[in-house]
């Protein structure tokens, strides 16, 4: 045991450093010195009084870019201090944006849940009372172990809004035997997905922007989104390199206002102008031909496309040229609005990107429009003809960037298909179909026993909030609605548990996300717990070393599998024992423990080399590299070893083996292949060599998609332009209809997690409506002054921002802001948040402020200083579902009707018909298109939580043709 | 071997360590990570900023651009903070870095006046200055400042620009760079690649449109938006849309409030009451009567408890007064100021004691002129202070002085008048009183319009000076001149030897000298610096 007084008293200085830009003072400490480290205490400064810390790394959890932190836990008395970044993450590189120092607030909120709680009164009336998480384990387990025994596995439920985690449920879920994950990608990032996906098998695109020429994004990156600070690190880096930064966005983002070109498209007429790039590309003779005949499945295309066509590059080429000879410079800027040579100089810049295009849609027009998916996939297109593919400045698949390391146990893939997220009428949506779920309630299609909401806030995040409530109150619908969150928010308060998890220092997550051309691994941990265990305070569970009992989900999972199974007679119990040790309860330290032993290469050798376990290298360091720069994976030639059991398709190229797939140890989400005649596909010949290739069904990029064609949209299976719901012709711009942007956001905030927040707050709390100076004008209305916002189901109340930043005829708010609560004490952040009152008629929902933010006592006497009395209009709620028939994204831009306020209208009021949002919903839902085949949905595709091959087949065969 | 050789020893001295800072607009993303870094290292309470982002935007749709400005104390190398500071709170380290000390610190608010850059501000928790201190704790040990270390895109560098190996020393060398203000010969060590005009200029950028997704605080205590007439401001681009506007930026509370204007009126009165009364018996202007003279000095001593009863209130923490006498710094004017209001009141004292054991005497005759010297250096010292606060320009006119010992002369006289009325002084000197105040009346007229209406030296002066006379401040400017300067002149003019006239006068004289102090005070603090 290590005596508390051991170690240094005063401080040391840190000499300087040489950098290749000269020399600097450190940034931190170095990592010999973390376990104490000693400051100068920076209240009592100038006078000299040191202080001693342990540092602590860990993964900051207000975004999925999984930035490191430290965490300064005093010696003497085990607080938290402050977090600062970590050096040693390869990713975020010991720098943070607003949020990540933030993350103090959101520890010492006194307003926080410390405790389990369980509603006292009827749902949503607010009473709670405290519980010991034994209580709760109990009545949780009990359910689930009924559902399971009861064959009622589609009744068990687990939503999460911030995974913050990798491959973590997967161990969970399919050990219960269920197909019961659903999640929020919909609202988000489906429709890029579909994009990528259709191309590459892969989703996601890992753009090295360090090292690019031309940099183009269809998104804020520089502000928000995924990922957002280590992404913008290196898009600075390689701007101020020589590359050219090109954004497009339809208002004036940070990222806009630092770009070289900046173009504000009209909402959805972006792929038309991706399309004149590549077809500017094409006939100017300036793409990477050898790159274009060697990887892309061209000779697919010609026999679906051109028939009669002679097999040969040239007539594909040809009939790229005929096929898109229609999108001229002059016909994109009709649909986007943007100057016709502006957008020829943006082919130009991109013409000469030397193959060093690094190109992003993460939401943005991927995630408004109609057809939105096609956004990514002409944007891909254009990344795959100019050759910048896996290259160094170029763009890569997500995978080649990220590693998900191999659990102890992975359960086999299970034999349901849980029809309430993932329906029968989109087979190729990405992701579950998450925000229609309370309409699937509502239309009968199933019930849920037990529905855990996990840092997830459907009735605020999600459109259509009203149709949540009336779902979400309905114990006939969800019979236990258990919130496991760190904080309040509008959905927690309908639950019947409020279960308080730790936030990004008090939780133990394993991360990888593809933030720059690279791979690394990183540890999330709880920091106090780390450092009580070092100063030799053994701790059993983490909620014993967090602030009140708040705990962690890993703990959690395992206590609870325990209690739905506790003899293992269920088949459960058995994952949760740690390898070579039966009839043992799994710890952290054996999670853990294994997969940074077993599953990550070069993390044992690197321990060593230190003499640390490979656990303990990651409880010192908080991360690991495991490969900087660029890796195309596709082209690697297949290993003599692979070679040995394969023969090639002659008409395709494919080559198929028989020899069993090894257990991955990366389980990063990958597209996969049921072994058929000739065997298991695992690459393809090209100019007489066996590679790797992509994971779709002809190992190339997909310029056809036979998936698309197979699945109901043959017309769509080429990159094409689709018209967007809210085109220019929809909106009536004289009859003062506007197109509402809204899916802007800030960079100091994120949607639910951040109202506690005080410093991120005290930046941000308001969300006028932004509106360019001629409509105001038309309008009559000035900054500041209410109008009303009229949806198709509903309307708000909100004020107007006039601002020469967007593009007339488009306005916008930001869904960042807008809380409330219904009550003046518990809820949602008393600083974040207006009490409302709720008034309902028959689905006819009124909101209306009854009082703003405003100073309060509190036990940190900053709360008596907050100075902002506003808490933004909570639009969102107006939103009808919109998904899109084919990605199954919900199309955020809302067509709507703008006004003055009426008298009777106040700042804030939201009317909503929950009626008219279900009409809508089935007038969407008609769009779709179900599968005629006997599959519900293509086997290859990307699906979280991939079932057993046997679930893919509908019962009954397959629907009748739907015509 | 090389055939160069080897580098001979410099012989040069190497210089001093002066740490400064560069924000470098290239790469700044205006993500405010530097201000919750800030706001974590120091645990700077809400509502007050130790570095913040200001955001400016201009253009006309789809040639609209926003432009940021990370903000906060420059740690100048000739800091005009350090000389005001009465207590050596505020002070140069050898480094460079402009450091303040809590523990002493009297909550003046000085420093927030001698700033021109908004950069300080008053802790709501200790009640005293605090400001960026270049996170001295931390470089001491050889660490980067917290936003240095946060900034995801490296665009704040803080270092040694004496040495020229250093990266910031590389960095300012082969970059063109900018800083705040430099016709205030602050010499600032923050130095910016590719400032925006309209950001660093702070009148430059609108403040009316509102900010894109903030409130901005308002109540007596907060700056608001410029309001000048109408509220235009300088250049006709400002008329446009596609003008330059603030979009964000931080708030910032009016240091100082009714107690100073106050103060400068019970100040003006007690000095003025004793200049007028001893300098005009020993000129011969007025008649050595007792009580009529004593009654001078110790009401002249009365309203100096009072002027400095109302310094101590206006202090964040009155208890430290003390602190002024114990560990002065003497380029202050407030140290100066405030040994020059104790010597005045122990000459006054002595004078009173001397008159009143009986009529006057060798002491009493020879305290005449010090006294006076003394009086009239109280009236006027403000002036001194002021021209130390190089963050209101139009308290630097040179006609300040003048205008303060004239003020005093028409305070004192006008009290003296109310005084005699009120105690019902027979033979009391109303001829010589009222040509004495009405003489100063006339000057306070000359120098006022003069002085407020005249041309300004800088633009940040004629704002100011736009606000008082046409701004939010316009009725008590006017209202000054009116009932305060021209009333009591003409009332004087035709009640000319009556005492209640000329008392009346006085009144109206000193009333409108407090308007007019309040207006002069609060305008020039609410011209933004930022």
């Amino acid at each position: 045991m290590k005596p508390f007084d051991a170690g240094p008293r005063l401080p040391t200085a840190l000499g300087p450093q040489e950098t290749a830009d000269g020399v600097r003072m450190q940034q931190f400490p170095p990592a010999e010195a973390w376990d104490d480290w000693t400051e100068w205490d920076h209240r009592a400064w100038p006078r000299k009084i040191p202080r001693r810390y342990m540092l602590v790394p860990t993964v900051c959890f207000n975004c999925e870019s999984a930035c490191g932190l430290l965490g300064w836990v005093d010696r003497e008395t085990l607080e938290v201090r402050k977090f600062e970044g970590n050096p040693a993450h390869p990713g975020s590189r010991g720098r943070n944006c607003a949020k990540g120092p933030a993350t103090i607030n959101q520890v010492n909120d006194p307003d926080r849940i410390l405790y389990p709680l369980r509603r006292a009164g009827r749902r949503g009336e607010g009473k709670w009372v405290r519980v010991s998480w034994d209580e709760a384990l109990a009545d949780i387990g009990g359910r689930i172990r009924s559902a399971l025994q009861e064959g009622r596995h589609d009744e068990v439920m687990y939503h999460v809004g911030r995974p913050g985690h990798d491959g973590l449920m997967e161990w969970i879920l399919p050990a219960w035997g269920l197909d019961g994950h659903n999640s929020h990608t919909n609202i988000c990032s489906s429709g890029a997905r579909a994009g990528y996906a259709f191309w590459m098998g892969f989703d996601r695109p890992s753009p090295d922007h360090a090292n690019a020429k031309v940099i183009l994004l269809i998104s804020s990156h520089l502000e928000t989104g995924h990922y957002f600070n280590p992404h913008a690190q290196r898009i600075v880096e390689g701007k101020l390199a020589g590359a050219k930064l090109i954004v497009w966005d339809t208002r004036l983002s940070n990222t806009a206002s630092m770009a070289d070109t900046w173009i504000s498209p009209w909402p959805g007429s972006e792929a038309a102008i991706l399309l004149a790039i590549a077809r500017h590309l094409i006939a100017t003779r300036r793409y990477d031909r050898e790159f274009v005949r060697q990887w892309v499945n061209w000779e697919e295309y010609l026999r679906a496309e051109e028939p009669g066509s002679p097999p040969t590059f040239e007539a594909f080429e040809a009939s790229l040229e005929t096929r898109y000879a229609r999108y001229t410079f002059a016909f994109a800027s009709r649909e986007s609005g943007v100057d016709a040579r502006v957008l020829e100089g943006i082919a130009e810049d991109v013409a000469n990107c030397g193959g060093k295009l690094a190109a992003h849609n993460w939401r943005s027009a991927g995630s408004g429009n109609l057809g939105g998916w096609q956004v990514a996939r002409c944007l891909w297109f254009v990344n795959v003809l100019t050759g910048s593919v896996g290259v160094a400045g170029g763009t890569s698949a997500n995978a080649w960037d990220k590693w998900v390391p191999r659990p102890p146990h992975l359960p086999p893939h299970v034999p349901r298909w849980n029809e309430l997220a993932w329906p029968r009428e989109y087979p190729l949506s990405f992701f579950e179909m998450s925000y229609l779920l309370p309409h699937f309630l509502k239309e009968g299609r199933g019930k849920l026993a037990v529905y855990f909401t996990r840092v997830y806030n459907p009735m605020w995040t999600n459109p259509d909030g009203f149709t949540w409530l009336e779902a979400l109150r309905d114990e006939a619908k969800i019979g236990l609605h258990v919130a496991l969150t760190p904080t309040w928010s509008e959905t927690a308060w309908w639950a019947d548990y409020v279960l308080p998890m730790g936030h990004g220092s008090e939780r133990h997550d394993v991360m990888s996300q593809e933030t720059h051309a690279g791979r690394w691994v990183a540890f999330r941990q709880p920091v106090r717990r780390v450092a009580m265990e070092k100063l030799g305070r053994p701790v059993r569970r983490t909620w014993e070393a967090n602030p009140g009992q708040v705990w962690e989900e890993v703990e959690f999972w395992i206590d609870l599998s325990w209690q739905i199974d506790p003899d293992g007679s269920l088949g459960v119990r058995r994952y949760f024992e740690p390898p070579g040790r039966p009839g043992e309860r799994m710890t952290v330290d054996d999670y853990y423990g294994w997969m940074f032993e077993e599953s990550v290469p070069g993390l044992p050798e690197a321990a060593a080399r230190e003499g640390l376990t490979p656990l303990g290298y990651m409880r010192k360091y908080g991360a690991f590299e495991m490969r900087a720069g660029a890796e195309p994976e596709f082209v690697r030639p297949l290993a003599e070893a692979e070679r040995a059991a394969t023969r090639v398709d002659p008409a395709t190229g494919i080559v198929y083996t028989t020899a069993p797939a090894a257990p991955a140890m990366n389980i990063v989400p990958t597209p996969v292949f049921v072994a058929g005649a000739l065997g298991r596909p695992i690459g393809v010949m090209v100019d007489g060599t066996a590679r790797q290739g992509f994971p779709t069904p002809s190992r190339k990029l997909e310029i056809y998609s036979s998936t698309l064609a197979e699945f109901g949209w043959p017309e769509l299976a080429v990159p094409d332009y689709v018209r967007s719901h809210v085109h220019p012709d929809e909106i009536d711009r004289q009859g003062n209809e506007f197109v509402l942007l809204s899916t802007y956001r800030l960079p100091t905030l994120i949607h639910t997690r951040s109202a506690n927040a005080k410093w991120l707050l005290e930046i941000s709390h308001s969300n006028p409506t932004w509106i360019h100076t001629e409509d105001a004008a038309r309008l009559r209305v000035a900054t500041g002054d209410l109008v009303r916002v009229e949806t198709e189901i509903g309307h708000f109340v909100d004020k107007v921002w006039i601002t020469e930043g967007i593009r007339p005829g488009v306005i916008a708010c930001s869904h960042h802001l807008g809380r409330w609560r219904l009550a003046e004490g518990e809820g949602t952040s008393r600083m974040a948040s207006a009490v409302v009152g709720l008034q309902e008629d028959a689905g006819r929902w009124d909101l209306r402020q009854v009082g703003g933010v405003g100073p309060y006592a509190s036990a940190d006497p900053d709360t008596e200083r907050i100075w902002w009395t506003d808490a933004g209009v909570h639009q969102n709620l107006t939103f009808p579902v919109q998904p899109d028939p084919v990605s199954g994204g919900h199309c955020w831009h809302q067509k709507v009707r703008v006004s003055p306020a009426r008298p009777e209208d106040r700042y804030g009021d939201v009317h909503v018909d929950t009626g008219r949002a279900h009409e809508v919903y089935k007038r969407w839902l008609s769009m779709a298109r179900p599968p005629r085949g006997p599959l519900r949905r293509p086997h290859w595709i990307l699906r979280p939580f991939r079932p057993a091959e046997a679930a893919y087949r509908l019962p009954d065969g397959g629907l009748p043709d739907a015509g | 071997m090389s055939a160069i050789g080897p580098t001979p020893p410099a012989i040069a001295p190497r210089l001093p360590v002066s740490q400064a800072f560069l924000i470098d607009n290239r790469r700044c993303i205006g993500c405010h990570a530097c201000s919750t870094a800030c706001k974590s290292e120091n645990e700077v309470p809400l509502g007050v900023h130790r570095t913040w982002v200001k955001y400016v935007e201009k253009g006309a749709f789809p040639d609209t651009r926003r432009y940021f400005q990370v903000t906060r104390c420059n740690h100048c190398a000739s800091p005009p903070c350090v000389p005001i500071c009465p207590t050596t709170a505020m002070y140069r380290r050898d480094d460079g870095i402009v450091e303040f000390d809590g523990d002493a610190c009297i909550g003046c608010k000085a420093c927030l006046q001698a700033c021109p850059y908004d950069a300080i501000h008053i802790d709501p928790e200790s009640g005293t200055a605090a400001k960026c201190h270049f996170c001295a704790h931390r470089t001491d040990v050889g660490l980067e400042p917290a936003c240095v270390v946060v900034c995801p895109v490296h665009a704040i560098l803080a270092g040694d620009m004496n040495d020229p190996s250093s990266e910031i020393a590389r960095v300012l060398a082969n970059n063109r760079v900018t800083v705040r203000k430099p016709e205030q010969g602050t010499r600032p060590k923050l130095f910016y690649v590719e400032a925006e005009e309209s950001a660093i200029t702070p009148t430059l950028a609108s403040q009316e449109g509102g900010h894109l997704w903030s409130q901005l605080p308002r109540g007596e205590d907060w700056r608001g938006p410029i309001q000048i007439g109408a509220g235009r401001m300088a250049g006709a681009l400002v008329r446009s849309a596609a003008a330059p506007r603030e979009t964000y930026n931080a708030a910032h509370r009016v240091p100082w409030h009714w107690q100073v204007p106050a103060y400068l009126v019970t100040k003006a009165i007690g000095s003025g009451m004793f200049l007028v009364a001893a300098a005009g018996t020993a000129l011969g202007l007025l008649p050595e009567r007792d009580p009529f003279t004593s009654s001078a000095s110790l009401l002249a001593l009365l309203f100096i408890a009072l002027t400095t009863g109302l310094l101590v209130w206006d202090l964040d923490r009155p208890d430290r007064f003390w602190k002024i006498l114990t560990r002065p710094q003497w380029r202050s004017w407030l140290v100066k100021g405030a040994w020059v209001l104790m010597g005045f009141s122990a000459v006054a004292a002595l004078r009173f004691v001397a008159q009143f054991s009986g009529g006057p005497s060798g002491l009493s005759r020879a305290l005449v002129w010090p006294g006076v010297a003394l009086a009239a250096l109280s009236a006027v010292y403000t002036a001194f202070l002021f021209a130390q606060a190089e963050g209101r320009d139009l308290w630097q006119g040179p006609l300040l002085a003048p205008q303060l010992l004239i003020q005093a002369v028409m305070a004192g006289a006008g009290m003296l008048a109310i005084v005699g009325l009120v105690r019902g002084v027979t033979l009391f000197p109303v001829g010589a009183v009222s040509w004495i105040l009405g003489a100063a009346l006339a000057g306070n007229l000359l120098l006022t319009l003069v002085g407020d209406l005249g041309r300004h030296p800088t633009l940040v002066a004629r704002t100011a000076a736009r606000m008082m006379t046409r701004g939010r401040y316009a009725p008590h400017f006017w209202g000054s001149v009116g009932a305060g300067v021209a009333l009591p002149l003409a009332l004087l003019l035709l009640g000319r030897g009556s005492l209640p006239v000329t008392a009346l006068a006085g009144l109206l004289a000193i009333a409108g000298l407090f308007l007019y102090e309040w207006a002069f005070v609060m305008a020039p603090q609410q011209v933004p610096n930022s």
